[in-house]
């Protein structure tokens, strides 16, 4: 897979007039992902978790049979507090479990209220997966559009936009998101939208300094010489320029969106039980651990930890062939 | 020099906290949360809510609040922000100042060992990794820096507990104290100069209450330490390989100095950037510390504003966004002068 970022211009000349002949700035990803494990191990988690919520939100949306979860995430079973098999029985179970079918046992062991630990891991990236994509998203188009008419138009009015900006980005980030999930009531789009507007100044950040740095370019007076109308410079010409920095960041950003969205259910500022959400899973099993239920938390922890890691992982990559 | 430094970073700190306050005010208003129906339930008489709404001043237009929790041309009893009075917790109905000056200093305790002690860890590392590049230690610092920045620390907190106070416990080893506050109940606490416990306790020349406290505050640093520390050794190592590319080193390496000190010199140049990265993470730990105050009981600043957000405290929201964004700008503008004192390039 080759990805050509943006329009390619042959050879421009910069503001001085001295000609620049644009390097092509290409990666192949499909090479990365042979030559670096890193980076492949990165990508192969993010599509194994992206495939989980996958399965789980066409189940529930569409009602196709795609539930790969051994018992329903939100019934309790009645066995309270089951701790796990033993690693030793693991294999004679699933050979039961898959030929000879037998009800599957609690991989994972189940909570104080008799939750499947093993299903609502699973399940969880449906509600974890689904609140970083979108919030990641949505401050990247809101950030980048802010960003670019910040940039592309410098005045008193955009100027203002700016401090608003910064004021947001000097916000304690924890705290603003606390107090925008917890009094618009704790819906998973509220979480989305605070986390959206949490992240967006980064975005009108990046966007801006690049923007500012595009226009002084060559081809954006050619593009401007030839008759274009400002806004078509902007969005045509400008636009697809400035947007690497933005898409590098996103990877990151969604990791930092999980760890945000599981925080924030931690401390009781999240999505409700009894959802399938990692940090809600922590946050119920964590009076347990002090009685040595150790299984109740320890699940969930280790899926954000891989899967934050995995795309800092991807965002590490991509920076280091583009940034 | 100094001087006109400090002034013009105070004013520009003003208005930045006149602009937070203005935000919060209005950005608490505008979310559809009702805090009368909070306080008297949802079965509440018309009367008696419109009682309580009167009580808190929630009856009168935004703009007329806003001049009573500022306190000019206020139509309600007590002072405003501006003598100095956040005004009552509708909770507690303690003053919000007093509950914060309690709560603050906990939080400030427990964030300035971690980041000290992450600092003090990172420093070596990023040396040895940055001096050998491609080295087994250059690879280690680098995973790690990428690991430890992308982990949920309540979780590990949690692991800690488990395994350092559960496990070892059940093993018969001296273990971890339960997280269950700074003291362990039958210790005396020394009385409150700074709210630092290992400091007032020293004071007070009560060595059982700081061991205690040191045994208590050994977990949430640790933890803190362990995700801090990441972010601070990528940073360092990054600054450390670009210094030592500079043409000064080169300089003083063709100069024939010495090796360490040349990296000494080096490391100077390299502290300052990382410097400016811890006083973001006290910023950030100041109000995000929560999930590791809650686990280890700590009862810090992060415990009091969870715990106003979700009754719809409006007041002591307000004083908590307030006063944590003080302490963070006044933090920056400290780090800004240590700054120049490490690095002679800068000038004010």
């Amino acid at each position: 897979m080759t990805i050509t970022p943006g329009p390619q211009v042959a050879a421009t000349a910069d503001a001085s007039g001295v000609v620049v002949i644009p390097k092509r700035r290409r990666i192949d990803i499909w090479r990365k992902y042979k030559e670096e494990k890193l980076f492949a191990f990165g990508c192969t988690m993010v599509a194994i978790m992206l495939l989980l919520a996958l399965c789980e939100i066409l189940h529930l949306e569409l009602g196709l049979p795609t539930r790969i979860t051994p018992y329903d995430p939100n019934f309790a079973t009645g066995n309270v507090s089951v701790p796990p098999p033993p690693l030793a029985d693991w294999p004679g179970l699933l050979v039961d479990t898959i030929f000879n079918g037998a009800k599957p046992p609690h991989w994972f062991g189940t909570d104080n209220s008799g939750l499947d630990v093993f299903s609502r891991t699973i399940a969880a990236p449906r509600t974890d997966m689904t609140i970083a994509l979108v919030a990641a998203l949505v401050s990247m188009l809101l950030g980048t559009f802010v960003g670019l008419i910040c940039g592309f138009y410098r005045n008193i009015a955009t100027e203002v936009v700016m401090r608003i900006s910064d004021l947001l980005q000097s916000f304690p980030v924890f705290i603003t998101a606390m107090v925008l999930v917890a009094l618009s009531g704790r819906q998973v789009w509220n979480i989305v939208l605070a986390l959206a507007i949490v992240y967006a100044p980064i975005f009108v950040r990046l966007t801006r300094a690049e923007v500012m740095s595009q226009s002084v370019r060559g081809y954006v007076e050619s593009a401007r010489a030839v008759g274009n109308p400002e806004w078509k410079v902007a969005f045509r010409h400008v636009l697809p320029n400035s947007l690497i920095p933005s898409l590098i960041q996103v990877s990151s950003t969604i990791g930092f969106a999980i760890l945000l969205t599981s925080g924030l259910s931690f401390v009781g500022a999240g999505v409700r039980p009894p959802t399938p959400e990692w940090g809600l899973m922590i946050s119920l099993g964590a009076p347990q651990i002090i009685l040595g239920e150790w299984w109740q938390s320890i699940f969930p922890g280790v899926a954000i930890s891989l899967t934050v890691f995995s795309f800092a992982a991807v965002g590490h990559g991509l920076e280091e062939d583009y940034g | 020099m100094l001087l006109r430094f400090v002034t013009r970073r105070l004013a520009v700190a003003i208005i930045q906290l006149i602009g937070i306050s203005l935000f919060v005010f209005f950005m608490i208003r505008i979310l559809p949360a009702d805090p009368v129906a909070r306080l008297v339930g949802l079965n509440a008489t018309k009367e008696a809510y419109d009682l309580a709404a009167h009580n808190l001043g929630l009856d009168q237009p935004w703009g007329q609040q806003l001049l009573n929790y500022l306190g000019i041309y206020s139509n309600r009893p007590g002072d405003g922000v501006l003598q100095g009075d956040l005004g009552d917790s509708w909770v507690t109905s303690a003053p919000i100042l007093e509950e914060l000056v309690r709560f603050l200093p906990i939080t400030l305790e427990f964030i300035t060992y971690a980041l000290l002690i992450a600092f003090l860890i990172a420093v070596p590392m990023a040396m040895a990794a940055a001096t050998k590049p491609g080295k087994t230690a250059d690879r280690v610092t680098f995973v790690w820096g990428l690991f430890a920045g992308a982990q949920p620390e309540f979780w590990w907190g949690l692991m800690f507990v488990f395994f350092f106070f559960f496990q070892f416990h059940e093993w018969g080893f001296p273990s971890a104290p339960a997280p269950l506050g700074r003291l362990n109940p039958m210790v005396s606490e020394p009385h409150t100069i700074t709210g630092f416990i290992l400091i007032d306790s020293l004071l007070a020349g009560n060595f059982r209450a700081f061991l205690d406290g040191a045994h208590h505050l050994m977990l949430p640093v640790f933890t803190l330490v362990f995700v801090v520390s990441g972010a601070i050794i990528k940073m360092l190592r990054q600054n450390m390989i670009r210094v030592l590319q500079s043409d000064y080193i080169l300089y003083a390496r063709s100069a024939g100095l010495p090796s360490r000190q040349v990296g000494f010199y080096a490391m100077r140049a390299a502290m300052a950037p990382a410097m400016t990265l811890v006083g973001i993470f006290y910023g950030f730990l100041l109000g995000g510390a929560v999930p590791i105050e809650l686990i280890y009981s700590l009862g810090g600043i992060g415990e009091y504003s969870i715990r106003s957000i979700l009754a719809f405290d409006y007041p002591a929201i307000q004083g908590t966004v307030l006063i944590i964004a003080m302490v963070s700008l006044l933090i920056y503008l400290v780090i800004d002068i240590l700054h120049a004192a490490i690095d002679p390039r800068v000038t004010f």
